[in-house]
């Protein structure tokens, strides 16, 4: 299944390092194989929640690695971490199946797909917090996933989202107020 | 129970980072990321499979771009560049030797740039003109060696008119006095004269003469020399010009005239020939005659213009006639010649950026449009 059309990968996609994973400039090149396997839960997670449908997640995910395995060679471990890489090309590839879901709800007048009615978020998400998740907007709900699922650091989500620090950390700050409102709601 | 407030910014940081909670609100919302990070999500096995069988096992090499701190190095490289080849460039061209009495002699074959920057130019078919300025350090040794020349004169045996200007600096007044009275010797002794002296010493020690001399065109050659070892040879211009076609010229036009005289007189020696006839052959033989006259007096003084050379001598004491380019030193001449080099390249450099600028601009508008687009279309796509 491809979705979504193809699009360059974004060259600055690593030029900030993450503490949390960054691999040193002096240490051995990892091969593609290897980070997709260690990274490849973390990307599906991201994308799981970004588009809150793990079917879709699931074919993102695999566009995704078939992406970053055709640029793997213009990748600089020196100027990033691989996760941050991957989660800046799967948010491309989910931009674009956003894209053509909002093209495809025009065509149709409704969304084929009702994200209230899909298969749960995450296993072990109490059932609250996973509908107050789903209330999200898809841009709170994919810097939370960056920021506290994938533990990015505030440099690197923001290079991944390509906004500043300031307006993700205040993105983050605003997503998790909300995400606590929707939860009293569901709640109450 | 209600929503937090807002945490600020360095606290939310702080406890994403594991700082423990110190209000109620932040401890809800250490709870509520506590609660996020347990939940658990592994990718499908078919999805992992699916994944890890495209990834070939082996490492690849990776490409290392050109890190953007590149142009902190390429940027000074390439003003590093630009002024070697400026210092490489005052080296080759700034490293010619300055004219000298050695040169003198050679002045025939020096380049223009020996000859004080300025080349030998043709002002007319004719005409050959040439100019520069040396300094004689030793001007015996200049009046004591005849075949020295100072310009290309001579050596030729068409007919030639050289007219020739030297500005020539000594010391003092008292030099200033022998070195006219030298000229003038050197131009009888070679044959010529002096036309007009103006000697003029006027009060604070300085002085100027201003010397006409005539001398043969055989000598000038010789004439020049020796002048210009009077004392620091300033400035100097040479003009010659050809006369031989002018006097081929004259030559012809006598030679008319005196065969239309000839046949004139044969005509007028016919008895037969009719009165009024005879006094129209007379006036054109009159009129013939006297443009004879005229033709011969040109070529006589065409041949005496190109016999003798015109030779208009300076001898000053005043040290504002010299040429302040012909101070210059080595070092001086080669920085001079490397910062007109620079320039050179500053101006290619304006230029091509004036060309460019334009498309850079359009282009980078473009890309901004562009990225703004992308970016409103993302927000639309992920607020929805």
């Amino acid at each position: 299944m491809t979705i979504g059309r193809r699009r360059a990968v974004p060259e600055d996609v690593n030029a900030v390092s993450t503490p949390l994973d960054a691999p040193s400039a002096r240490t051995a090149q990892p091969g593609f194989a290897d980070v997709a396997a260690d990274q490849l839960d973390a990307v599906f997670r991201y994308l799981v929640f970004l588009t809150g449908d793990r079917s879709a997640a699931e074919d993102l995910t695999a566009e995704t690695f078939e992406k970053a395995f055709r640029t793997w060679r213009r990748f600089d471990p020196r100027r990033g971490s691989p996760r941050t890489w991957l989660c800046q090309i799967a948010r491309t590839t989910a931009i674009d199946w956003f894209r053509a879901e909002a093209r495809r709800k025009r065509r149709e007048e409704t969304y084929s797909r009702d994200f209230g009615q899909a298969s749960e978020l995450m296993d072990g998400l109490p059932g609250p917090l996973e509908q107050a998740v789903r209330e999200l907007s898809p841009a709170e709900r994919e810097v939370v996933a960056l920021r506290v699922l994938l533990e990015l650091d505030g440099p690197s989500a923001a290079r991944v989202l390509g906004i500043s620090q300031t307006a993700c950390s205040t993105r983050l700050s605003r997503a998790l107020k909300n995400l606590e409102e929707r939860i009293d709601d569901v709640r109450e | 129970m209600s929503a937090s407030n807002a945490i600020g910014h360095e606290r939310l940081e702080a406890l994403l980072a594991g700082d423990a909670p110190r209000t109620s609100d932040e401890t809800r919302r250490v709870a509520l990321l506590a609660q996020l990070r347990d939940a658990t999500l592994s990718a499908p096995e078919a999805l992992r499979s699916r994944v890890l069988a495209t990834a070939p096992s082996r490492s690849r090499a990776f490409v290392r771009r050109p890190s953007r701190r590149l142009v902190f190095v390429v940027i000074p490289a390439a003003f590093a560049l630009a002024a070697t080849a400026a210092i490489v460039h005052g080296l080759t061209t700034g490293s010619s030797r300055p004219v000298s009495d050695g040169l003198i002699a050679d002045a025939p074959h020096a380049t223009a740039g020996q000859l004080g920057k300025v080349p030998p130019t043709f002002s007319g078919a004719n005409t050959v003109t040439g100019s520069g300025g040396v300094r004689s350090a030793a001007p015996q040794a200049a009046i004591a060696s005849p075949q020295t020349t100072l310009a290309p004169v001579g050596g030729t045996s068409r007919l030639q008119h050289t007219d020739a200007s030297l500005q020539v600096r000594v010391s003092d007044v008292e030099h200033l006095s022998s070195a006219t009275r030298a000229a003038t010797r050197i131009a009888t002794s070679l044959g010529g004269y002096a036309q007009s002296v103006d000697y003029t010493t006027p009060q604070g020690g300085n002085g100027t003469a201003f010397i006409e001399l005539r001398v043969p065109a055989q000598n000038v050659q010789r004439a020049l020399a020796q002048l210009a070892g009077l004392g620091t040879l300033v400035s100097q211009h040479v003009s010659v010009q050809d006369l031989q076609h002018t006097l081929q010229v004259q030559s012809e036009q006598i030679g008319q005239l005196r065969r239309r005289i000839a046949a004139l007189q044969q005509a007028l020696a016919d008895r037969s020939l009719p009165d009024a006839q005879r006094v129209l052959l007379q006036i054109k033989l009159a009129e013939s005659k006297r443009a004879l006259a005229q033709r011969l007096n040109a070529r006589t003084g065409t041949v005496t213009a190109g016999t003798t050379a015109r030779i208009s001598l300076v001898v000053s004491t005043e040290k504002s006639v010299v040429t302040p380019a012909h101070k210059r030193g080595h070092m001086s001449r080669m920085l001079h010649s490397a910062l007109g080099f620079l320039g050179v390249e500053a101006m290619v450099a304006l230029y091509a950026l004036i060309v460019i600028s334009p498309f850079a601009v359009l282009a980078g508008l473009a890309w901004a449009l562009a990225r703004a687009r992308r970016r409103r279309d993302e927000k639309r796509l992920l607020t929805a």
